[in-house]
């Protein structure tokens, strides 16, 4: 018989377990299952990028090629969004975009069997800390470069040229809410996809054992949601990669306007 | 391939971006069958994202401000009705941003 406990709810796979539990004044800092696949997704990047860089053939290989293509990916969009002012900035929104497509992918391998609980497969950007603190970074780094690169006149954002007064009065506001707005969206959007594709992944599951569990003719019906988690489970890999682009090219457009904002 | 590039002198780089210019116009032709369902619902998300986003932060500053002068709900009020707008702007910068063909997001 299939214990049901064991497969828990759809909202199970989402929970913080600490490993290492650790407290310094009262914070917790304890080494999650969070931290952990973070961790993990950093140590694949950087060993693929070590093997993929290591020979540094005139004809790639492999490896070499797959990072060569990824590489022209990103530097093209950086490139394409911002300009040649934007080659700065390759390393930081690469850094994101893979950071994001390795979270993204590894959180879509099953768990194995048998394991305990904290190490169950994780994904981290499923959580909107993680996903606001990316967007975090990303917006500071739009104000300090912004600041530095035109000082007060990038204020100029927020108020578009060849305004009557009156008007600034309703529209800078306006502008600064939409701004203040953006890394909430980068964050939420993020989040808010790896959530709901992670759930509905679950569901189906969930129904799967049920009909298994119910026995009889019944369980001939567990084919059509086995058949839609295999859909879902296609589909979420076209998200993780889709979302890590999209949280790519909105850091570039949002840098750009930085990069450009005294021009207007 | 770096020793070439130092190499070439002004005018044959601009006539390779010419090039890469010409050949990326390719790509994104072979591009444009795959922006299919994925990408709208992608879309869509964005969309729905952004006028939450801006809603949510007009509403949660209309409410700091309420807070801080002690004139609750009038700044909120008048946070939720700038955030809308906010939003409404968020989102025609969104499509106006998606009907570029760099962006498929």
């Amino acid at each position: 018989m299939i214990d049901f406990r064991a497969a828990g709810g759809p909202m199970e796979q989402f929970e913080i377990l600490p490993i290492v539990p650790i407290r310094i004044g009262g914070i917790d800092l304890s080494f999650t299952n969070s931290a952990l696949w973070m961790l993990i997704g950093v140590a694949a990047i950087a060993l693929f990028f070590f093997f993929a860089t290591r020979r540094r053939a005139l004809v790639p290989g492999r490896t070499q090629s797959v990072a060569e293509v990824l590489h022209e990916f990103i530097s093209d969009l950086v490139r394409d969004t911002i300009g040649t002012e934007g080659r700065k900035f390759f390393p930081y929104v690469f850094t994101l975009f893979i950071f994001i497509l390795i979270a993204n992918l590894f959180g879509l391998f099953p768990s194995i069997p048998g394991l305990p609980h904290e190490l169950h497969t994780f994904t981290t950007t499923s959580h909107v800390i993680v996903t606001l603190g990316l967007a975090m970074t990303t917006i500071t780094i739009v104000v300090a470069y912004g600041v530095w690169k035109h000082g007060w006149k990038f204020l100029k954002l927020f108020a578009p040229s060849g305004l009557p007064l009156w008007l600034m009065f309703i529209l800078v506001p306006i502008e600064i809410i939409s701004f203040l707005s953006r890394p909430l969206s980068l964050a939420i959007r993020l989040f808010a996809n790896m959530l709901a594709g992670h759930i509905i992944l679950k569901l189906f599951a969930g129904f799967v054992i049920s009909l298994l569990g119910a026995g009889g003719v019944v369980m001939a019906l567990s084919i059509a949601p086995f058949a839609g988690a295999v859909a879902v489970m296609l589909l979420e890999f076209l998200v993780a990669a889709l979302q890590a682009y999209v949280f790519a090219i909105l850091t570039c457009i949002y840098l750009s306007d930085a990069a450009h904002a005294g021009d207007h | 391939m770096a020793d070439d590039a130092g190499k070439q002198s002004p005018p044959s780089l601009e006539e390779f971006s010419k090039r890469l210019d010409a050949a990326r116009g390719d790509n994104a032709d072979a591009e444009k069958p795959r922006a299919g369902t994925a990408s709208s619902m992608g879309r869509a998300f964005r969309v729905a994202s952004e006028l939450l986003a801006a809603l949510f932060v007009g509403a949660i500053l209309g409410l700091g401000l309420d807070t801080l002068i002690g004139s609750r709900p009038w700044f909120l009020l008048a946070g939720i009705a700038f955030g809308f707008a906010a939003g409404v702007l968020n989102v025609s910068r969104a499509m106006k941003q998606m009907g570029k063909p760099s962006d498929g997001g």
